[in-house]
């Protein structure tokens, strides 16, 4: 009798705990996903909850790591899926997500358009990021750009080349202590691409534009581009080998198996701060025109539930609290314009960072830079030699 | 004698089951159904059924003629059947002894070997990338310890074909071990006494009473790491050079980073007819065991 219960009692626990849960959203709780790094989310934990949640009483911000881009775009799909039906997407915020994606989603009216939600910060945020990608569904809030991270102890910081000729020199002359990711897999190495291109096109991002991209411009200047990638490859480490991402390229310069790589700003900081970089870690921006980089953005789905909420932390984000916080606390640059951003801080920055950020429009010229690199830079390589 | 009155009462049962039977195996076969077969054929007809430049849909193979006349396409495809053929002459390699030992051996050391084994199936292939960077990587583990009995540095692995293949045998081993020693159980240790005592050697046992037992589980053993191999996202991703790279990076590449859903559906279908033919193998395997 007594084996019966048990059996009974666990076997009804267990079904209890197989069956699916049924979950809403919570009034008066934004369900935020980021695609982003972990010094992002650590950032949102320490800096933006507490802020938004002390200035509005009763809110909770539910931040939940989302993995990556494809994760971001699974629950863009349930949110989409949802569209049109009293279905609840349990999604109110993405952080560092694209509005292109999933494939149609603007068409069909998922992402708010920022353009029309008289958020009082939006005037103030940075022209440059605006135009960008010229869609109004993403809002730029951060940004951050590319440096190059070397090993002082076999760098000295006053030998690091300063510009991209010097750049070329020092990878030619030290082969194998160079190396950058593969330009999908991670900024760092996109904008090193990125900027290679630049170098073979006069050094003039203005070429480049969202909606100017035709093959046979596009074959032309990212072949020259190529070009220069072709010919450092054999002086990379291991003749030509690219990393898979960010995190992959500062843990060979970590392992000291690299004197020198591009990455983040941003990350390289919390990198150095966490002791994944050592302290001898250098950082160097290029002179004659720096590296690109990219604002992170923040797309609201129309059918949220706290669709409210979520643009009320948008425009808060906007703020130059958080603004300014984004250059102390997160080593990366704001969304806004440098105007509003508080004058000490602007002075002290000023040195450091570059007035204009170079940027790569997105859509096809980042598509076919991209598999253009595949194609031409990453197979003609003969390694073994 | 015994046996006659049991094989009715199977008779009649089986007779008396058959609605419950079919019933209960309605649930699966409408599931695989829902969420294979349909999904199969879908992508065959989205990758076939396609718009022409007027906008109008029509048959057409045209993503097929792209892929086999891309020679970058081809190379990824050639890449992944390279790595798949080396994996798992490499895998037999390794773990056919492994299974070997584990069936004759006993003892304390044995349960530490098939322990051992087995450990890979509880590291998740995140994991075991970077760990595998840091120990084969540039500097890494083997560098050092090459360097500490002043051996020269060998040129890593990492970033070069590979890598993927020493993290893939690494990670299969505990699925061909198990099923492999399992294969083993089969081989009675009478028989494996017997032809001892008529004078066979170690390599004759082998060779006659173990080998024909065994033929059917390595064959289930491959086919199985086959298809996880072929279709291998993580390690390849970490761990494999730049290009060409693998069908499964090459399509998560083409799908996200391209927004081109139709040739990743295509890259998928040619990957899918590549995997039928070694499920085929497995089918194949166990309708012969049954009629066995």
């Amino acid at each position: 009798m007594r084996r019966r219960t048990f059996l009974i009692g666990t076997g009804s626990a267990l079904a209890a705990a197989a069956l699916p849960r049924m979950a809403f959203a919570e009034a008066n709780r934004i369900d935020w996903y980021t695609s982003s790094d972990q010094n992002i989310i650590d950032f949102w934990t320490n800096v933006v909850k507490p802020k938004f949640e002390a200035a509005n009483a009763g809110v909770t911000i539910n931040l939940v790591d989302g993995g990556d881009n494809a994760g971001l775009q699974a629950i863009a799909e349930r949110a989409l899926a949802a569209l049109g039906s009293s279905a609840d997407p349990q999604a109110d915020f993405f952080e560092g997500f694209d509005a292109r994606q999933p494939v149609g989603a603007i068409d069909k009216g998922l992402w708010i358009d920022f353009s029309k939600e008289n958020l009082s910060n939006y005037s103030k945020i940075n022209p440059l990021a605006i135009k960008i990608d010229g869609l109004p569904q993403n809002l730029p809030y951060r940004g951050s750009q590319v440096l190059l991270a070397f090993d002082t102890t076999k760098l000295p910081a006053d030998k690091a080349p300063k510009t991209w000729p010097d750049l070329v020199a020092w990878i030619k002359a030290n082969p194998g202590q160079f190396i950058y990711n593969r330009p999908d897999k991670g900024g760092s190495g996109g904008n090193f691409v990125v900027r290679a291109i630049y170098e073979a096109n006069g050094k003039d991002p203005s070429l480049f534009a969202v909606d100017n991209y035709t093959k046979a411009k596009g074959d032309e200047a990212l072949g020259k581009g190529f070009d220069i990638l072709k010919d450092l490859a054999p002086s990379l480490m291991d003749k030509g080998a690219y990393t898979s991402g960010n995190t992959q390229s500062i843990q060979l310069l970590g392992q000291g198996a690299v004197t020198m790589i591009p990455a983040w700003s941003d990350q390289a900081l919390s990198a150095i701060s966490q002791g994944v970089l050592p302290d001898t870690t250098g950082l160097v921006q290029l002179s004659d025109l720096g590296f690109p980089g990219n604002f992170a953005r923040i797309t609201i789905p129309t059918n949220g539930a706290n669709k409210a909420l979520a643009l009320k932390l948008a425009d808060f984000v906007l703020g130059e609290e958080v603004q300014s916080a984004v250059l102390t606390e997160l080593g990366g640059f704001p969304g806004v314009s440098w105007d509003y951003v508080s004058k000490d801080l602007r002075d002290k920055y000023a040195a450091l960072i570059p007035t204009s950020i170079p940027v790569w429009p997105g859509g096809d010229w980042d598509k076919n830079m991209k598999d253009g690199w595949y194609r031409n830079v990453a197979p003609n390589v003969d390694r073994s030699k | 004698m015994s046996l006659a009155p049991a094989s009715g009462i199977v008779g009649t049962s089986e007779k008396r089951g058959r609605p419950i039977g079919l019933l209960l195996v309605a649930a699966p076969v409408l599931l695989i159904g829902w969420m294979v077969i349909y999904p199969i054929i879908d992508a065959v007809v989205t990758t076939v059924w396609l718009p022409d430049e007027s906008g109008k849909y029509g048959l057409t193979l045209r993503t097929y003629r792209f892929f086999f006349s891309d020679q970058y396409s081809l190379d990824n495809l050639y890449l992944t059947l390279w790595t798949t053929v080396v994996c798992s002459i490499l895998l037999l390699a390794i773990c056919l002894p492994i299974a070997l030992y584990l069936r004759f051996a006993s003892g304390r050391l044995a349960t530490y070997v098939q322990g051992l084994a087995i450990f890979p199936l509880f590291v998740p292939s995140i994991v075991l990338s970077y760990a595998l960077i840091r120990v084969l990587g540039p500097n890494g583990m083997v560098d050092m310890l090459l360097n500490a009995v002043h051996l020269p540095k060998l040129r890593s692995p990492y970033l070069t074909p590979w890598a993927p293949v020493i993290g893939l045998v690494w990670d299969h081993i505990p699925l061909v071990v198990l099923i492999l020693t399992a294969g083993l159980g089969g081989v009675s240790n009478q028989s494996v006494e017997a032809a001892r005592d008529v004078g066979a050697g170690r390599l004759a046992v082998f060779r006659f009473i173990i080998l024909p037992r065994l033929t059917n589980p390595i064959l289930v053993a491959l086919s199985f790491s086959v298809l996880g191999i072929f279709s291998a996202f993580t390690i390849p991703y970490v761990l494999g050079p730049a290009a060409p790279e693998m069908m499964g990076p090459f399509m998560q590449r083409t799908f996200r980073d391209l927004y081109d859903p139709v040739n990743a559906i295509t890259q998928a279908v040619i990957s899918f007819f590549f995997c039928i033919v070694f499920g085929l193998f497995y089918v194949r395997s166990v309708i012969r065991n049954r009629q066995a």
